[in-house]
């Protein structure tokens, strides 16, 4: 059998082992996850203020999106750190975990279906559509059932997987068209994040702590990259 | 940095009617509406509404009528400007 099957039977058989794998780096991954969240809120709260100024639709969604993923890293990481020191006395530490996670993939899935939509409008009216945005929608659509009967929370990885790879796209399509640093930091950022729920993804399938706490460093290196941006992007107007 | 050409918006608009008043200083009519490119009677109407927000002041010297911006007004096109640069990383333009 190839190891990618292996691991999926492996995951099939039991949601507990992927758990106990991945409990020895709850404490560190918890902690990026707030360190990430709250970047993740700064993003968002920059998106609101300059959506002020322009009332731009895309920043609107971008503003939203952002802090969808910034509550849903937080609730994440603090839920986390509440059921490891067992802050509430938790009667079943393991089902709150397993809430945590699926309350924070609704959000993740959320957040970037915002951001990719605003995407989809900037390519619409800023230059004929190529249908990407159907494309994406037609993936989604073909993946989901194809993983029907797998773990739930694997499933959400692969969607937003699949919704960031979209963002990453739009990225790359941005880039190519500015050639410029700020671009590039964007780009940089969301193809960091789609590699930490690849990896994340993968720490589950194959039952890895260490992708696991790789995947949250590198989410942290993109939401920081982001951040970088932020603060690159605000002294333009200072110069 | 390159803009597609498309429509200008009604912020790219004060945007340009601002930093063209910022430049000049005490800025007459004629001098903006060479720098915004607008016809004369779309410049009066925004001119109205800079001032209604407190981004412009129409100063009138020797029976010439001048406009200079605010601080209100500079604050403004800095943060436009700061929107712009943040929004074109995304391939965006306001």
């Amino acid at each position: 059998m190839a190891p990618g099957a292996a691991a999926i039977s492996a995951a099939r058989l039991s949601g507990r082992r992927n758990i106990e794998v991945i409990h020895p780096y709850f404490i560190q991954n918890s902690f990026l996850s707030l360190v990430s969240g709250s970047v993740a809120l700064a993003v968002s709260y920059y998106a609101f203020r300059y959506r002020k100024v322009t009332g731009s639709s895309f920043l609107r969604l971008l503003s939203v999106g952002f802090m969808l993923l910034g509550v849903g890293l937080l609730a994440q990481g603090s839920i986390y750190l509440l059921a490891e020191f067992n802050v509430g006395r938790f009667a079943n530490r393991e089902a709150l975990v397993y809430g945590a996670t699926g309350v924070y993939l609704v959000l993740q899935s959320a957040a970037y279906l915002l951001i990719g939509t605003g995407y989809t409008i900037r390519v619409q009216r800023g230059q004929p559509s190529d249908g990407n945005g159907a494309a994406a929608a037609v993936v989604v659509a073909q993946a989901t059932p194809l993983l029907f009967g797998t773990l739930v929370l694997d499933v959400g990885e692969l969607v937003i997987l699949v919704l960031v790879s979209f963002v990453v796209f739009q990225g790359i399509m941005a880039y190519s068209e500015q050639k410029n640093r700020l671009s590039l930091y964007v780009l940089l950022a969301f193809a960091l994040i789609a590699l930490s729920h690849l990896g994340e993804l993968l720490a589950s399938l194959l039952g890895s702590g260490d992708l696991y706490l790789l995947g949250g460093v590198a989410q942290l290196t993109g939401f920081c990259l982001l951040l970088f941006f932020v603060n690159r992007s605000g002294r333009v107007g200072s110069a | 940095m390159a803009q597609p050409e498309k429509q200008r918006s009604t912020i790219r608009i004060y945007l340009d009617i601002l930093s063209a008043t910022a430049e000049e200083g005490n800025a007459k009519t004629t001098r903006i509406l060479q720098r915004a490119n607008l016809p004369h009677d779309r410049l009066m109407k925004h001119l109205a509404e800079l001032q209604k927000r407190d981004l412009l002041t129409e100063v009138n010297n020797e029976g010439n009528r001048y406009y200079t911006i605010t601080t209100k007004g500079q604050d403004f096109v800095k943060e436009v400007r700061r929107a712009q640069s943040f929004l074109s990383a995304f391939g965006v333009y306001i």
